[in-house]
């Protein structure tokens, strides 16, 4: 069985927990798979997949998530984090290649259609794009730095939520989400008009890059198919 | 951290072992077995981060499988090197427990 029908197991049998023992098994599960990067997503399935059902047997005689995992729940989360073994680099690397073709595929096709779009149905904006063959790649690499970041703090700021005895409301959740988002997009927009120009100077028609696009996301789709990477 | 959890934190998992030995066994029927045989005040939950362990140093073996009762499990066994580790603490156990338990025989008296 791999990962991901463990997975499915686990979200069926989830339904039978108590609201209490819901609450609490989620902070755990939220809290394991936050923290596993770095370790084996198939073990770490299976290990959770372990307490639910410890939990789910357990609740028939009364008990509750404390009673069998300690009080402090997140000590010991940590402490099962801590046995759970390491993935193989090399899953690393597909995995943070793929993202990073991907990601570069979505940019591409978005800027070869919408220019294109906007350059031959509204006449707005030049048929071909000039730029700057250095500047180019930093704002490329800031692109990609910027998006890491956005992740790490996104996961941060799930983490930070996880173990509350009282819970914040929904509406501040969202705020915090989307102050986050805001800044976020605010950079990536940024990120171009602060970049100086220096390099080779390359002009290529808009459609260019909507072809890049389709190619690497192709490669990026061959890639997943291949090495089954998010599957 | 209790005398009594210090104490057990060494032997928990020979005794982990031993079980594991009679007959593969999942991880809820493993607690109920060490709880069965007096170890009630172990946290139930404080077997999976052993177990964890246990795998990574190949001294365990899990496997999901059908149970008799419906659902699939992980059920473990003991490799080949787990056997050996076992047989090492049931020595190193039988060299500790006599002496200890006659110097304690000797203090009480």
């Amino acid at each position: 069985m791999n990962s991901k029908e463990i997975v499915q197991i686990n979200n069926d049998k989830r339904k039978m927990l108590t609201a209490e023992n819901l609450a609490y098994y989620e902070d755990m599960l939220v809290y394991i798979r936050l923290n596993n990067v770095n370790k084996s997503e198939q073990q770490t399935e299976e290990v959770l997949l372990e307490l639910l059902e410890h939990l789910l047997l357990a609740q028939t005689e009364g008990k509750t998530a404390k009673d069998i995992f300690g009080n402090d729940l997140k000590e010991y989360c940590n402490e099962v984090i801590e046995e759970i073994p390491g993935e193989k680099t090399n899953d690393i690397v597909k995995f943070l290649s793929f993202v990073i073709i991907q990601f570069l595929a979505i940019i591409s096709l978005c800027h070869g259609f919408i220019g294109f779009g906007l350059h031959y149905f509204f006449d707005l904006g030049a048929g071909s794009m000039t730029f700057q063959l250095g500047s180019g790649i930093i704002i490329i690499v800031g692109y990609l730095i910027l998006l890491y970041l956005f992740v790490k703090v996104i996961l941060q700021w799930v983490k930070r939520t996880s173990f509350k005895e009282k819970k914040a409301k929904k509406w501040v959740e969202f705020l915090q989400v989307w102050i986050i988002s805001m800044v976020f997009i605010g950079l990536f927009i940024l990120i171009p008009i602060v970049v100086p120009d220096f390099g080779k100077t390359i002009s290529l028609p808009i459609l260019t890059f909507a072809v890049v696009g389709i190619i690497l996301y192709l490669v990026s789709f061959i890639l997943n198919k291949k090495y089954r990477i998010t599957n | 951290m209790s005398q009594r959890s210090q104490l057990l934190k060494g032997i928990l998992e020979g005794c982990i072992l031993s079980i594991i030995k009679m007959q593969p066994t999942y991880g809820y029927e493993l607690s109920m077995k060490l709880q069965a045989f007096g170890l009630f005040d172990v946290s139930e939950g404080s077997i999976y981060p052993i177990l964890l362990r246990l795998q990574k140093e190949k001294l365990i073996i899990g496997e999901m499988r059908k149970s008799d009762t419906g659902p699939k499990r992980k059920y473990y066994q003991l490799t080949e090197a787990g056997h050996m580790q076992l047989a090492e603490f049931i020595h190193q156990w039988e060299l500790l427990k006599q002496p200890v338990d006659k110097i304690i025989e000797k203090g009480v008296n």
